[in-house]
C-alpha cells in the first residue's frame, strides 16, 4: 500500500513530552494522556490531509488516480498534484487527476490543497503495483437469435486498438432466462487483443426453444495483459440484451419436427394464453415446468429411437390439444462392405449396406452420393424403402479410357454424415454377365464347338472361362479356356476327347484376368454327340447243336462305348476254304444265329452295324481244338462268384474264354462266356444266374488262331448246401450178430453239394417206441460210422446180438452241412448154438444134482445103520 | 380386397360417362347406394389404420380428439331437424361438396403418410382406396343429379393453399380428421341416398 508521510506545515510539538517523564505512576498517567492526546493529533492531522489515494487505469495508458479529500475540505476544492516522471509536473485540480502511465517503479507523488489553511500536504509514493487495471464496460453490438435451431449470437467488440499490447482477454458472458433472470449459462470465452479493434462473435445453443421463454444476455471482461504488474480486476457486466418472441394469440408448441439423436434431452414448450393440464411424450406424461405467463415445457431426458412416424409430443388445454413430433434417430453409419465392381465393363455396380438403422425414414432418410474424385462425377442415391439391412447399390457409368476410380461413399441424414471410400482399378473387379445363348455345333463323333454370348466390353482384357462336360453316370469334367475379349459378342470354344453317340451336358461360366469373380454358371445345353462305327466286334461264341448238324452262333451287344451309335443289324458269315455262308441284317435285338455246316472248319465271323458303319469283325473257329488229356475238376466259390485258375500257357495267344452252365442242362448246354486275356490264369466268374446248391459246369477254353481247344473242365457250385434228400438204403443180409446195408446215389440236383460222405448211426431198439430217440453221434449208446470213401454203396455191421431190433440210420452229408436222416429197424437172427447150448447146461446140471443127491442118500442110509447098530 | 374394390368401382363408375338422354334417377341412385354401403364397410378399418401407424397417443386405445377441425373440410355434423329439412338438390350438393373436398384432402393425407410412413404399404393402400372410393361416389351423385334436371355444382379447389409448410403433428392432425370426416360423411351419404332411393323408387 501506499506509504503516507506528512509534513507539517507548524512548527512542531514534540518537546512537550520530555517534561512528562517525572514520577513514575502519575507519570505513567500523564504518560499514557499525552499519547492518547498526540494520536488524537496526528489523527487530526491525517484528516486534514488528502489521503488514500487510488489510481485505477481502464486502458493502461492513463491511471485515473482519486483520493479522499481533507476533512472539511469543501466541494469544489482545488489541489495541486506533483509528480516526478522524468521532469517535475504539477496539475491544479479539483478530484481526481488523469496522469500518463508511469514508468514502472516508485514515484513520489504530493497533493497539497490549495486555499485551505488548516490542511497538510500529503505525499504518496506510487508505484504501478498499486494501480487496478479495470476494463471498460464491453458494449454488445449485437444479439440475435435463430429460433428454428434455439441459437443465440451474441457479438461485441473488443476496443483493441485502445491497448498498447497484445494480451489475452477473458470474456465472461451470462445468459438469462425469464423474467425472473434465472441464469442458465455462464461461460467465459478466451481471445486475444491485437492492437486492432475486432469484432467477436458467441453462440449458444439452448436446451430451451427460445421462443418458449425471454433470454438475456449479458457480458464482461477481464485483461490479462502480461507487462502491467498491478492488480486487474474484471470489468462491470454490460447492460443485459434480450431475446423475445412475440407470440401471436395461437397456441404454438416449438420445437416442431426436430431431429435429435438417441439418448439426447430437449425441452419442449407449449407457448399458450390457456391452461395447460397435461403433457405427455408419447404415452409417458411428464411433470410441467411452469414458464412465463401459461407457457409451460417439460424436460425429456435421454429420449429413444422413434418409429416410423416420429415421437408425438402432446400439449392437452382444457378443450384442445396442442403438440409436435420429434424423430430420434441416429446419424448414418459408416457404408459397410463397399464394393464397386462391373459386369461389363461399361457400368460400374457399387453396393454397400448401410449399417446401423437410422431410424429415420422419409425426407429424414440416409441420403448416399458416390462421388469419384478423377472424374469428379457423382451419382446420387434415388431414396426408395428398403429394409434396413438390405444391401444398397448406385450404378455409374464407364468413361472411356478411365480404369482407376476413386470412389467416395457419403452418407447424409439430417444428425450428420459419413463416408467410406474405395480405391478400385475397375479391370481387375470384373464380375462378367451369366453367358447365355448356349449353342453345340459338331465337328464331328468326338468333337464339338460350343458358343455362347457374353455381353460386355471386353476388348481390352483376357477372359478365362470354364465349361463343365458332364457325362451320364460319369464324374463332371472341367476345361478351361481362355481366350480373348471381345466387344458384346460371341464367344466359340471347340471341346474334343468326346465320345460318340453320348448324351452330354455343357454349361459354361467366364472370369477375367486378374481373377475377380466368376460369372454364375450359364443354363445346362444337352446334346448328344453324333455316331461313329462301331470300334469292336462283339463278343463272340458258338455251340454246336446236340445233333451236331447246326452251329449255333451267339453274340453279346456291344456296351455303349464299342457300340458308338445304335447297333441296327449283324452279319455272320461262316467260310471255309470252299464255301462261305452268310446271314445278313439280323436286326439287333437277336443275339443268336444258326446255320447248317458240315464238320470241317469254318472261320465264324460276327459284325455289328450302325447308321455310320460295320464294326471290324468278331472271329471264331467252328471247330475245337482236341485236348486229350482232360480231367474233370471241382471248384467251389464264394457265394456270388467263383474263382476260376489255370496255369499259364504260351500258346494261348488270343484270349481265354470261360464259358458255363448248368450241369442238368441238356446240351449245347450254355448260360453264358466270359473272355479274359491271354496274359491272365484266373477269373472270378460272378453272373445274377448262379444259386447255390446248384452244380454248374465251367468250361476254360484257350484260344489260338481264332480256334479254342478246351483246357479244363470244372464242375463247381458257388456255394455247397447240405443235400436235400438222405440216401435210400435197404438191407441186403442179416445174421444173428450182423447187418448188410446198402445204399444208393443221391442224385445231383438233390445232393447241392459235393459229397463228402455218409454216417450211419445204429442202436438197438423197437419200432414201436413211443419216443423215437434222435440219434445224436455224442451219445454212448449208439454208434456211429463215418463212410468218408464215397465210392462205398455198403456197410456191414458185425458184433450184433441176435434177435435183437436195430435202429438204423443213413444220412449224406457235403461241405454245406448235414443231410436228413432216414432210419430203418432191422431184427437179427436167432444164434442156434447158443440155443443148443441154453438147454444142455441145465440138463447138465439137474442130472449132476440128481447124481450127487443120490450119492449122499445112500451114504446117509449107510451111516444111520452102522450107528444104530453100535448103539443096539 | 383392393382387386374387387377397384372392379366394383369400374362398373359404378361407368353408367355416368353414357350421358345423354334423361335416365331414370333410380338406378344411379341404387349404384351409389351401393357403393356408400361398401364404403361404409372400411371406414373404420381406415381410420384404425391410420391411428395405429401414427403413434401414441394416437394409436392409443380409445384415442378420440373431436375438437380437431379442419376449416377446409365441412363437418359432416348436422343436426337431424337441419338434415331433414334439407331438399334434395341441397342434400346432394352437400354430399358433391363433401366428397369433393375428401378426395382432396384424402390425396393429401396420402402423401403426408408418405413421407411419415413410407413403410407401412398398407395404410397408403388403404388412403388411396379410399380417395378412389371417393371419387367414384362423386361420380355417382353428379349421375343422380344429372337425372333429377339439378345443376352439378362447379368442382372447386376446397384445399386451396395446401399447407405445404404444416408440421408432422399437424399432418398427423389433418389425417385424422379427414379419416374421421371420411367415415362419417360416408355414413351421412347412406343416409341421403338411402332417403332418395325410398323417395325414387326404380
Amino acid at each position: 500500500m501506499m506509504d503516507i508521510s506528512l509534513c507539517l506545515k507548524r512548527p512542531s510539538r514534540m518537546g512537550d513530552s520530555k517534561r512528562m517523564r517525572m514520577t513514575s505512576n502519575f507519570q505513567w498517567l500523564l504518560l499514557t494522556v499525552l499519547l492518547l492526546y498526540l494520536m488524537n493529533q496526528v489523527n487530526s492531522q491525517k484528516r486534514r490531509t488528502p489521503r488514500d489515494l487510488k489510481c485505477i487505469t481502464n486502458n493502461l495508458q492513463v491511471w485515473d488516480c482519486s483520493w479522499r479529500a481533507p476533512s472539511g475540505a469543501g466541494h469544489g476544492a482545488a489541489y495541486e498534484v506533483c509528480f516526478e516522471n522524468g521532469s517535475h509536473s504539477c496539475y491544479r485540480l479539483e478530484k481526481n487527476v488523469k496522469i500518463p502511465a508511469l514508468l514502472p517503479g516508485d514515484h513520489e507523488i504530493t497533493i497539497n490543497p490549495l486555499h485551505d489553511f488548516g490542511s497538510f500536504i500529503s505525499k504518496f509514493t506510487l508505484n504501478e503495483k498499486n494501480v487496478s487495471f479495470i476494463p471498460d464496460v464491453p458494449e454488445i453490438l449485437d444479439l440475435s437469435a435463430d429460433f428454428s435451431t434455439s441459437t443465440l449470437h451474441l457479438k461485441w467488440n473488443d476496443k483493441g486498438s485502445v491497448f498498447p499490447h497484445h494480451s489475452d482477454v477473458i470474456w465472461e458472458i451470462k445468459v438469462l432466462r425469464k423474467k425472473n433472470m434465472e441464469i442458465v449459462k455462464l461461460v467465459t470465452h478466451n481471445t486475444t487483443l491485437n492492437g486492432r479493434d475486432t469484432i467477436h462473435h458467441w453462440s449458444w445453443t439452448s436446451d430451451m426453444p427460445l421462443e418458449c421463454a425471454t433470454h438475456y444476455v449479458g457480458i464482461r471482461c477481464y485483461i490479462d495483459d502480461p507487462q502491467f504488474s498491478g492488480r486487474k480486476e474484471w470489468s462491470d457486466w454490460s447492460p443485459l440484451k434480450n431475446i423475445s418472441w412475440s407470440p401471436d394469440s395461437q397456441t404454438k408448441v416449438f420445437p416442431q419436427d426436430r431431429v435429435l439423436l438417441v439418448g439426447s434431452d430437449i425441452t419442449v414448450c407449449c407457448v399458450t394464453q390457456e391452461e395447460v393440464l397435461s403433457a405427455q411424450i408419447g404415452s409417458t406424461y411428464c411433470p410441467l415446468i411452469h414458464l412465463d405467463g401459461k407457457n409451460v415445457a417439460i424436460k425429456i431426458r435421454n429420449i429413444s429411437a422413434s418409429e416410423s412416424s416420429g415421437t408425438n409430443v402432446v400439449f392437452s388445454v382444457e378443450d384442445n390439444m396442442f403438440g409436435t413430433v420429434i424423430f430420434a434417430g441416429y446419424p448414418p453409419d459408416i457404408p459397410q462392405k463397399l464394393n464397386c465392381e462391373t459386369y461389363d465393363l461399361k457400368e460400374i455396380i457399387c453396393t454397400w449396406n448401410p449399417g446401423r438403422p437410422t431410424f429415420l425414414v422419409g425426407p429424414r432418410n440416409t441420403s448416399y452420393t458416390l462421388f469419384e474424385s478423377f472424374s469428379g462425377k457423382y451419382v446420387r442415391f434415388k431414396r426408395v424403402e428398403l429394409p434396413t439391412n438390405e444391401s444398397y447399390q448406385l450404378f455409374f457409368q464407364m468413361l472411356p479410357n478411365q480404369e482407376i476410380y476413386n470412389f467416395t461413399l457419403n452418407a447424409r441424414n439430417p444428425l450428420g454424415q459419413s463416408e467410406s471410400t474405395l480405391l478400385v482399378n475397375i479391370t481387375e473387379k470384373v464380375h462378367p454377365h451369366i453367358p447365355t445363348s448356349i449353342k453345340v455345333k459338331d465337328i464331328s463323333s468326338t468333337a464339338v464347338t460350343l458358343s455362347w454370348h457374353l455381353p460386355g466390353s471386353f476388348a481390352k482384357i483376357k477372359l478365362l472361362c470354364q465349361i463343365e462336360i458332364n457325362k451320364t453316370n460319369s464324374v463332371h469334367e472341367l476345361r478351361n479356356v481362355t481366350m480373348k475379349g471381345i466387344e458384346n459378342s460371341s464367344y466359340l470354344a471347340a471341346v474334343d476327347k468326346l465320345n460318340p453317340y453320348t448324351i452330354y451336358t455343357f454349361r459354361i461360366r467366364c472370369c477375367t484376368d486378374p481373377f475377380w469373380k466368376w460369372s454364375k454358371w450359364s443354363n445346362e445345353k444337352q446334346y448328344l454327340t453324333t455316331e461313329a462305327i462301331p470300334s469292336k466286334g462283339p463278343d463272340t461264341w458258338r455251340e454246336w447243336s446236340s445233333d451236331g448238324k447246326n452251329l449255333i452262333i451267339y453274340w453279346k451287344p456291344l456296351p455303349i462305348n464299342e457300340a458308338n451309335g445304335k447297333i441296327l443289324s449283324y452279319n455272320v458269315s461262316c467260310s471255309s476254304d470252299e464255301e462261305t455262308q452268310s446271314l445278313s441284317e439280323i436286326p439287333d435285338p437277336q443275339h443268336k444265329a444258326e446255320i447248317q455246316l458240315d464238320k470241317s472248319d469254318y472261320i465264324i465271323s460276327v459284325v455289328a452295324k450302325n447308321s455310320v458303319g460295320s464294326s471290324p469283325p468278331s472271329k471264331i473257329a467252328s471247330m475245337e481244338i482236341p485236348n486229350d488229356d482232360l480231367k474233370i475238376e471241382q471248384a467251389v466259390g464264394m457265394g456270388n462268384g467263383i474263382l476260376l485258375t489255370w496255369n499259364y500257357d504260351p500258346n494261348v495267344t488270343c484270349d481265354y474264354v470261360i464259358k458255363w452252365c448248368n450241369s442238368s442242362r441238356s446240351e449245347p448246354c450254355l448260360m453264358d462266356w466270359k473272355k479274359v486275356p491271354s496274359n491272365s490264369t484266373e477269373t472270378v466268374i460272378e453272373s445274377d444266374q448262379f444259386r447255390p446248391g446248384v452244380r454248374y459246369n465251367f468250361f476254360v477254353y484257350g484260344c489260338r488262331n481264332q480256334g479254342y481247344q478246351l483246357l479244363r473242365s470244372i464242375i463247381g457250385y458257388v456255394e455247397e448246401l447240405a443235400p436235400v434228400v438222405a440216401p435210400n438204403f435197404t438191407v441186403e443180409d442179416t445174421s444173428a450178430d450182423s447187418i448188410l446195408v446198402k445204399w444208393e446215389e443221391i442224385p445231383v440236383e438233390e445232393l447241392r453239394g459235393f459229397l463228402r460222405g455218409y454216417l450211419f448211426y445204429f442202436e438197438k431198439g423197437e419200432r414201436d417206441t413211443s419216443k423215437m430217440r434222435v440219434l445224436e453221434s455224442g451219445r454212448s449208446d449208439i454208434k456211429v460210422k463215418n463212410i468218408t470213401d464215397i465210392s462205398q454203396k455198403t456197410l456191414r455191421i458185425a458184433d450184433l446180438q441176435g434177435k435183437t431190433s436195430y435202429h438204423l440210420v443213413l444220412r449224406a452229408y457235403t461241405d454245406g452241412g448235414m443231410g436228413p436222416e432216414k432210419s430203418m429197424f432191422v431184427v437179427t437172427k436167432e444164434n442156434s448154438v447158443a440155443l443148443i447150448i441154453a438147454i444142455l447146461i441145465p440138463v447138465a446140471v439137474a442130472v449132476i444134482v440128481g447124481v450127487v443127491t443120490s450119492i449122499l442118500c445112500y451114504r446117509k442110509r449107510e451111516w444111520e445103520t452102522a450107528l444104530l447098530k453100535h448103539w443096539k | 380386397f383392393l382387386l374387387p374394390a377397384a372392379l366394383c368401382l369400374l362398373t359404378l363408375l361407368l353408367p355416368p360417362l353414357s350421358l345423354g338422354a334423361p335416365i331414370s334417377p333410380a338406378e344411379p341412385i341404387s349404384q351409389a347406394y351401393s357403393l356408400a354401403l361398401y364404403m361404409q364397410k372400411n371406414t373404420s378399418t381406415l381410420l384404425q389404420t391410420y391411428l395405429q401407424c401414427q403413434g401414441s397417443p394416437f394409436s392409443d386405445p380409445g384415442f378420440s380428439a373431436p375438437e380437431l377441425q379442419l376449416s377446409s373440410l365441412p363437418p359432416a355434423a348436422v343436426s337431424f331437424k337441419t338434415w331433414h329439412a334439407l331438399n334434395d338438390r341441397e342434400r346432394l350438393s352437400c354430399a358433391q361438396g363433401a366428397f369433393l373436398a375428401l378426395t382432396q384432402h384424402l390425396q393429401l393425407v396420402g402423401d403426408d403418410q408418405s413421407d411419415l410412413n413410407p413403410g407401412s404399404p398398407i395404410l397408403l393402400a388403404q388412403l388411396g382406396a379410399a380417395t378412389l372410393r371417393a371419387q367414384g361416389l362423386l361420380g355417382n351423385m353428379a349421375a343422380i343429379m344429372t337425372a333429377l334436371g339439378l345443376p352439378i355444382p362447379p368442382e372447386e379447389d376446397t384445399l386451396g393453399l395446401v399447407p405445404f409448410g404444416a408440421s408432422a403433428f399437424e399432418r398427423k392432425c389433418r389425417g385424422y380428421v379427414v379419416t374421421w370426416e371420411y367415415g362419417h360423411w360416408t355414413d351421412r351419404a347412406v343416409r341421403d341416398l338411402a332417403l332418395l332411393k325410398a323417395k325414387y323408387p326404380g
